[in-house]
Parts: structure tokens; C-alpha cells; sequence
């Protein structure tokens, strides 16, 4: 491996930058580090050249440990988004740089700059002055700058970012050209996906500090697993779909799964429908493809060789449901068309259609969407404006919707609502909290989020569960939260007992275990922590520690729940997601 | 060719006008009557007065202290820039205000305030005394006078000059394999070399001019620690005007020629190394 990067972490005044990013890159292999601006995708690229240091975690270039290797010995070049050339040297005296450093004799200086200016195409520009070259020019300079001492790795920070249209094609093709002809390791970082697409082997996509997924660009883009890369990777459509035995039911359309499903229960999935994947049609009938409803066309917009619609869809029984959104009529399906498809079936705003799909992709996540559950229709209005919870659901780009429960929490009572819960419910801080979540997880709600009224963005996540069912389910889930808020992530081993020496390998394994499945099965970089005790007992003094934090816990058969959960969950001091599984 | 450039403001003549008449009246003016009055000197005369053994001693200290101290300010203006720009530590606004006392200080009272402190039974002149550093009423004082007047220019030349070197340029010279002292010699130091000079020449001048301070640190021993302007006022009040204005002919033309000499010399590196485009 040419680059190992092992649990990075780089916090900055307490906010983690980068969280716990772990990855290796392949000798010659071009990677893309791709996210949004502030997503720490910088960061972690000055961290590899050696420009800051990382407070968690170790970085090796080529099998060399060089955590604490300073930048000029670590043999890597980078190129800055705005070239910083040295001004008052030449082409030449600025290509030589690195050569000077390592007082190579001035004939095999100039050799080596002339092979680099043919590699950049800049043959014959040696004694002009940075200031006397185009933006375009210039960055090339600095590219055969970084390669001078040749390096082992080359790093581009957003090389193309100050560069037009055209140049930026042009330098693109230059840069693939040179790191073939080199086959030296590179990380990009940008923010721009067609740029990412064009150059990478592979890209990793980064949000909040956290790598989210990496793989080739097809794979990621067909088979993106979670929201963020499913709709920053190129527009998405998000469906709220049901996962039923015989496959996925979308609108009206069933499709086949092709992923296994967890459990055999009917649950609330994220469907990924890609624009190019919807077709529109006069009828049901004339479609070619599976009918997922109907529609009216707002808006059309020509683009060249594809058309952009905007499609609302209209409300009838089978209705699919969008997850984007919170119910308002401008939520609406993205379509484009081929001129193929504009030829033969031609549409205006305001017409009716029929809408079909052609290929949909289910997420993986755990989370689809909130269910605000209250004593009183208000209440639940009112649970459902609580910030971390907006947060939450503008951050995963789903919907919150209510439900009115009046025997909320009387024993023997039963549901007044639908008789499934779906997604995940949503329950406000009582004082008795542990009855009412017993009583609705005794009613079917999976998965229960108890947030108190001040509840923020949590710092730290703690995570645990009793009982091994339901193990696999919070981890997708711990998962999934950790994706939508920038916290660390803190696994809390617990073994009964005392704090002695039979308990400590035992417990270890446990620690060692749940990492690893987490990294392996779920892309969850977490730490651990081994406690002894009573869980519930430990759990509440490990969150009464600090403020700002989290608890995700799994559970399996609810016997003496409110008992157990009393200390946790009445009055409300954190925000607990209680994940329920394994109900024989 | 004309002056004129196309401007969004108007008023060309008017400004121009006004800067030529302001220049005059303010400094070419009292310069040409300086000239006239030397003058109207005979020549004998003036030679004898401008290259007398007191006043040949009087140029060598002014000019010499002067440049000792704007090379002082070079060296330590350029740190305390460095300090206030690089770095965050409490304080730091309050030190930036101190630069700028000397400026808002009448001279003579930081003339009385160095002499206090470094006479023989002053603060630290005491401790200097026994190690046979004698500070006030010599040379030394002299060129400690000057640096303490002159060294807000220095810092207040090289100061936005620092801020504006990007901290890219360290961090590239640092991945090609550069160690700090190659980054500092090779990257900042020829960034900020105009800034410097720049500093270096106010300082220079500054110092050149100064009168208040230096008279009372000094001693004024003729041939010792005898400063030119000082060397004027002395033939002032001996109502010598003709002297004076001699002495301060000669003062001008020194002045003149190395002021205009490191301005060449910046000019000169401007075109050969910064922007030699558009």
C-alpha cells in the first residue's frame, strides 16, 4: 500500500474536522477525496503532506510509520488550489527548487527540468516570471514543482478550482497523462463530482469529517449505500418504499430486491431512483416499464442534450411517497430525458402522465423516516419541530410526520393509530419515559428516539446494546446516525462485575469484536471503552460525565424494561435512539 | 504623451494644482531659500565652515549613528513584525500601540527618558558602568536616541508587507524538502525585501533629522558627541545664519544622494525580480 491511514482524527477548538478516517491507497492508484466544502477532505490531505498534525491515529507512506515526520521528510509533493509559486523566481529557479534543496549539481538540475517542462508541455517557458503565465500555465508550473524530487506520492489540493472551463479540461487530461506516464500515487481533492467521475480510479467520499464510502465511480454511483453520496454523487430522487416478502413496493410498482433483507418483517426502506431512470408516458399502458403513479409536469428546462422535468405527483391511494420534503406540494420528482425519448413522447408544463421506473436501488440505511408520537395531535406538532430532530431529518433528507397516541403510556391501553410504526418513532422526555417507551416498543415501534426538549447535536455517541439480537441492527444504525452528525463515535463495552482479571480478556474481545464488525459490516470508525458493572447502572454514569452526548442502545426481549430503563431515560437529561430487535 | 489617465473621479487639474503648490510652498521653497543663504556665502568661507574638523566629526556621528541605528531597526523592526504578525498571544494589541509611542512622544522628553535610565547612576546605566560600557554622553547614547525615534518606521514599513506573505508559499517550500532557515532565506526574506528597505530608509531618515532627543543624551562634547543639527543650532545662536545654512546644505545633499540611492537600488530590484509583466 502506498498510503495507510489508520483512525485519523484532527479536531479543531473541540469539533472534529476529520473523524476517524481509515483508508489505503494502492501503488499508482489515482484517488479522489471528494465532499462538500468543510467536510475535511483538506484536512486530511494536509495531514498526509505533513502540513498539520493529526491528534488520533498514524499515517504511513509506503510502509513507513510518518505520523511524526516532518512535511520536507517525507517525500511528497503537493499542488495548491492557487499555484503558490514563488514569485520573484523563475519557471526554472522555481522547478529547481526542490533540486537546489538537495544541492543536486546544476547540469543534472537543468536535465531534470527540461524532462519536466516536456511532461507539462511547457517546453522553452524557463527564465518568463510566474506573474508572465496564465492561470493555466502557472498551475502546470507548479505540478513539475511537486514532481521535481520525485516523489512518492503526489498530492493535488483542488488544482483546478481558480481555472476556467476549458483549462481546466485541458489540465485535467495533462495531470491523468503525467501520473500514467509516472505511475505515481495520487490523492485529488475536490468538490467537483464530473471532475472527480473523470479523473478517478477511485473516490472516496467524505461528509462532516467522516469518509462515507469509497469505490469505483460506477459502483458508487449505482450503488451508492447511503443518502448523502446517493444525492451528491450526481441528482436523486429519494422514495420512501416498503420492503414487503415479495420485494420492494414503490408507488405502485413491486420491484425484486436484490439485497437481502434483515429481517422478515415488513419495514419502511430508502428507494434511489436516478432522474435518467423515470420515464414518462401518456398512459399506464404505454409505459415500458414498471408504474409508479401519476403526475402533472411543472417545469421543463432544455439543457442540450437532456431535458430537466420537474414532475408532482399527483395524490391517489398508491401514491409513492418522497422522503425529500415534508409533505408540501413542491416536492417533486427530477426527471431528465435523452433527445430520443423528448422525440417520442413530447411534454408541456401542466400536462398529465403516467411515470414509470426503470431501475431502483434500496439503500441500506436503517433509518428511513421520523414518526412524532404524542399524547395529543399538538404535542406531536410541537416534537416534531424539537432542533435536533429538524436537524436530523434536513440532514438525511427525510420526512417527520405525527401521530396523535391519547393512552400514550397506560398500561394494558392499546394503539389508537395504524398498527404498524414506521421508520423510526420519535418520543419527547417525560419524567416517565421508560413506561411510554415500553409501552410503544411492546406495541411494534423497532426503533424509538427519546429526546429531550434542549436536546442539540450531540458531540459523542455512546454506543451499546444488551443482548446479542439486537447487536447487528445498532450498529447499522449507530452507523447511520454518526453519517448525519459530526460527533466521534464511542463504543461502551460493559462486563458484569467486577473490575477484575477473568472479566478484563473477555471484555477486550468484546471491545476488539464489535470494532471490527462495525469497520467491516457497517464503515464505522469507533472507539471503545471497557467498563464493569450494571449496564443500565454504568451507561447513566459514563453519560452523566459530560454534556453534549448520545446514547444509541440496543435491546432485546423488554422484560422488566421500565425498571432497567428508568435511570436512562426518565426526566430526560440526553438524547437516547433505542434500537429493539430479536422479539421472538 | 500625456499625464492624463482616464479616472472615475474627476478633478485631475485641480489635485494636480494643488500638489504642485502645497510641494512648493512646504518644501521646495524653504530649500531654495536655504541654498540662497549658503549661497551668498564666499566661498572660503563656506569651505571652511562645512569641512571644519568639528563639523567633518559632527557628520560622522550623525550620519554614522543614524545608519547603525536604521540597521538596528532592520534587524529588530523586522522581528517585532514578525512577532505582532505570526503570532497570537494576549497582549498582542497593547504592544502593537506601544510601536507607535516614539511617534506621539515629543523627542525630548524620550531624550530625557533614556538619559535617566542609562546615566552612570541611572536604572541600567549602573550595571553598565563597572563593566565599563559608558552609554549616555557618548557615541552609544547617541545611536540608542536614534534607534528608539527611528524604529516604529522600520516595524510599520515591514509589518503589511509580512502580512501579505501566504503562508502557501512557506508550506510549498516546506514539502519540496526546504528547512526553515532555507524557507526564511530564500521565500520571506526577498518577499519582503522591498518593505524592509523601505523601512530601512524612513528609519534612516528619521534619524537623520532628529534633534530633541540626542541633545540630551548626548553630552555634546564638539568633536565627540556632537550632532550635526546640533552643530546648526549652536551657529544659529551665535547669529552665524550663513553657517547654519551651510551646514544644513551640506545635511541636504548627503541626505538627498542616499535616499536616492537606496530608491535606485529598490527600483532596480522591483524590475528584476517582482512582476516584470504587463
Amino acid at each position: 500500500m502506498s498510503i495507510t491511514l489508520d483512525q485519523v482524527t484532527k479536531h479543531y477548538g473541540g469539533v472534529p474536522v476529520v473523524n476517524d478516517v481509515s483508508l489505503d491507497i494502492g501503488d499508482g492508484e489515482f484517488f479522489v477525496l471528494l465532499g462538500p466544502s468543510g467536510s475535511g477532505k483538506s484536512t486530511l490531505l494536509r495531514a498526509v503532506a505533513g502540513l498539520s498534525g493529526v491528534d488520533h491515529g498514524r499515517i504511513s507512506l509506503h510502509g513507513r510509520d510518518v505520523t511524526h515526520v516532518a512535511a520536507r521528510k517525507r517525500g511528497v509533493g503537493l499542488v495548491f488550489q492557487n499555484y503558490a509559486l514563488f514569485q520573484h523566481m523563475t519557471v526554472a529557479e522555481n522547478i529547481e527548487f526542490a533540486l537546489r534543496v538537495r544541492r543536486m549539481r546544476a547540469r543534472a538540475r537543468r536535465e531534470r527540468r527540461k524532462e519536466l517542462l516536456r511532461l507539462v508541455a511547457l517546453e522553452g517557458l524557463d527564465e518568463r516570471l510566474p506573474a508572465q503565465l496564465s492561470g493555466g500555465q502557472q498551475q502546470r508550473v507548479a505540478v513539475a514543482r511537486a514532481l521535481a524530487h520525485k516523489p512518492e506520492v503526489l498530492l493535488l489540493d483542488e488544482p483546478f478550482g481558480a481555472l476556467d472551463a476549458k483549462i481546466r479540461e485541458e489540465l485535467r487530461r495533462t495531470i491523468r497523462q503525467v501520473q500514467r506516464e509516472l505511475g505515481i500515487t495520487t490523492v485529488l481533492v475536490t468538490h467537483d463530482q464530473e471532475e472527480a467521475f473523470a479523473m478517478a480510479d477511485r473516490i472516496g467520499i467524505m461528509n462532516l469529517g467522516r469518509l462515507l464510502e469509497m469505490g469505483a465511480p460506477h459502483d458508487l454511483y449505482t450503488r451508492p449505500a447511503t443518502r448523502f453520496v446517493a444525492t451528491f454523487l450526481g441528482a436523486a430522487n429519494l422514495i420512501l418504499a416498503r420492503r414487503t416478502p415479495d420485494g420492494v413496493q414503490i408507488g405502485g410498482a413491486t420491484v425484486a430486491a436484490a439485497e437481502r433483507a434483515e429481517d422478515t418483517r415488513e419495514n419502511e426502506v430508502v428507494a434511489v431512483v436516478r432522474p435518467e431512470e423515470i420515464e414518462v408516458a401518456a398512459s399506464r399502458e404505454t409505459l415500458s416499464c414498471g408504474y409508479l403513479g401519476r403526475g402533472v409536469v411543472d417545469e421543463v428546462v432544455f439543457t442540450g442534450a437532456l431535458e430537466r422535468l420537474r414532475v408532482g405527483l399527483t395524490d391517489e391511494k398508491h401514491a409513492p411517497l418522497l422522503a425529500f420534503g415534508d409533505g408540501e406540494s413542491d416536492a417533486s420528482l427530477q426527471v431528465t430525458r435523452s433527445q430520443h425519448e423528448q422525440r417520442s413522447f413530447e411534454v408541456r408544463p401542466g400536462q398529465q402522465v403516467a411515470i414509470g421506473v426503470r431501475r431502483v436501488h434500496v439503500l441500506p440505511t436503517p433509518l428511513s423516516s421520523f414518526t412524532a408520537c404524542a399524547p395529543s395531535e399538538d404535542l406531536a406538532e410541537r416534537l416534531s419541530h424539537q432542533p435536533l430532530l429538524a436537524e436530523l431529518a434536513a440532514r438525511m433528507k427525510t420526512r417527520i410526520t405525527t401521530r396523535s397516541e391519547p393512552q400514550l403510556g397506560i398500561p394494558e391501553a392499546p394503539c389508537q393509530g395504524a398498527d404498524t410504526f414506521v421508520g423510526t418513532t420519535v418520543l419527547a422526555a417525560y419524567p416517565d419515559s421508560a413506561q411510554r417507551a415500553e409501552w410503544l416498543l411492546r406495541r411494534g415501534a423497532r426503533d424509538l428516539l427519546v429526546l429531550p426538549d434542549e436536546a442539540r447535536a450531540p458531540q459523542r455517541v455512546l454506543i451499546h446494546w444488551i443482548g446479542e439480537a439486537a447487536r447487528s441492527a445498532t450498529l447499522a444504525i449507530s452507523a447511520s446516525v454518526l453519517r448525519h452528525v459530526p460527533a466521534e463515535a464511542v463504543y461502551v463495552g460493559i462486563v458484569p462485575g467486577q473490575a477484575d482479571a477473568a472479566g478484563h480478556p473477555h471484555g477486550m474481545r468484546q471491545l476488539l469484536d464489535a470494532r471490527s464488525e462495525a469497520q467491516a459490516a457497517h464503515g464505522l470508525e469507533m472507539r471503545t471503552e471497557l467498563h464493569f458493572g450494571d449496564a443500565e447502572q454504568q451507561l447513566a454514569r459514563r453519560l452523566g460525565e459530560a454534556p453534549g452526548q448520545m446514547l444509541i442502545v440496543g435491546v432485546g426481549p423488554l422484560a422488566h424494561f421500565t425498571e432497567r430503563f428508568r435511570q436512562l431515560l426518565d426526566g430526560g437529561r440526553w438524547p437516547v435512539l433505542i434500537v429493539h430487535r430479536g422479539v421472538a | 504623451m500625456s499625464f492624463r489617465q482616464p479616472s472615475i473621479l474627476p478633478g485631475f487639474g485641480l489635485t494636480f494644482g494643488f500638489t504642485t503648490v502645497f510641494l512648493s510652498t512646504i518644501v521646495l521653497l524653504p530649500l531654495a531659500a536655504l541654498v540662497l543663504a549658503a549661497g551668498s556665502m564666499h566661498w572660503s568661507d563656506f569651505v571652511h565652515t562645512v569641512l571644519s574638523p568639528r563639523a567633518l566629526g559632527s557628520y560622522r556621528l550623525s550620519f554614522g549613528a543614524s545608519l547603525l541605528a536604521a540597521c538596528i531597526n532592520l534587524v529588530f523592526g523586522f522581528i517585532i513584525a514578525w512577532t505582532l504578525v505570526r503570532y497570537e498571544f494576549p497582549g498582542r494589541n497593547l504592544i502593537d500601540a506601544l510601536i507607535d509611542m516614539p511617534f506621539a512622544l515629543p523627542t525630548a522628553v524620550s531624550g530625557i527618558a533614556l538619559t535617566t535610565v542609562f546615566a552612570q547612576n541611572g536604572w541600567i546605566g549602573r550595571y553598565l558602568e563597572p563593566l565599563g560600557i559608558k552609554v549616555a554622553y557618548t557615541w552609544i547614547g547617541v545611536t540608542l536616541a536614534l534607534t528608539l525615534i527611528s524604529m516604529p518606521f522600520a516595524v510599520r514599513a515591514v509589518q503589511p508587507a509580512l502580512l501579505e506573505v501566504q503562508r502557501e508559499l512557506e508550506e510549498a517550500a516546506e514539502t519540496l524538502g526546504a528547512g526553515r532557515l532555507y524557507v526564511f532565506r530564500r521565500i520571506i526574506l526577498p518577499t519582503v525585501l522591498p518593505a524592509l528597505l523601505t523601512g530601512f530608509t524612513l528609519a534612516f531618515a528619521r534619524a537623520v533629522g532628529e534633534y530633541g532627543s540626542v541633545i540630551f543624551i548626548s553630552g555634546n562634547l564638539p568633536m565627540k558627541t556632537e550632532i550635526t543639527p546640533l552643530l546648526i543650532v549652536i551657529h544659529l545662536e551665535q547669529f552665524d545664519y550663513q553657517g547654519a545654512a551651510a551646514l544644513g546644505l551640506v545635511m541636504l545633499v548627503i541626505s538627498f544622494v542616499m535616499l536616492l540611492a537606496i530608491n535606485l537600488l529598490q527600483a532596480w530590484g522591483r524590475r528584476r525580480h517582482v512582476r516584470a509583466a504587463s
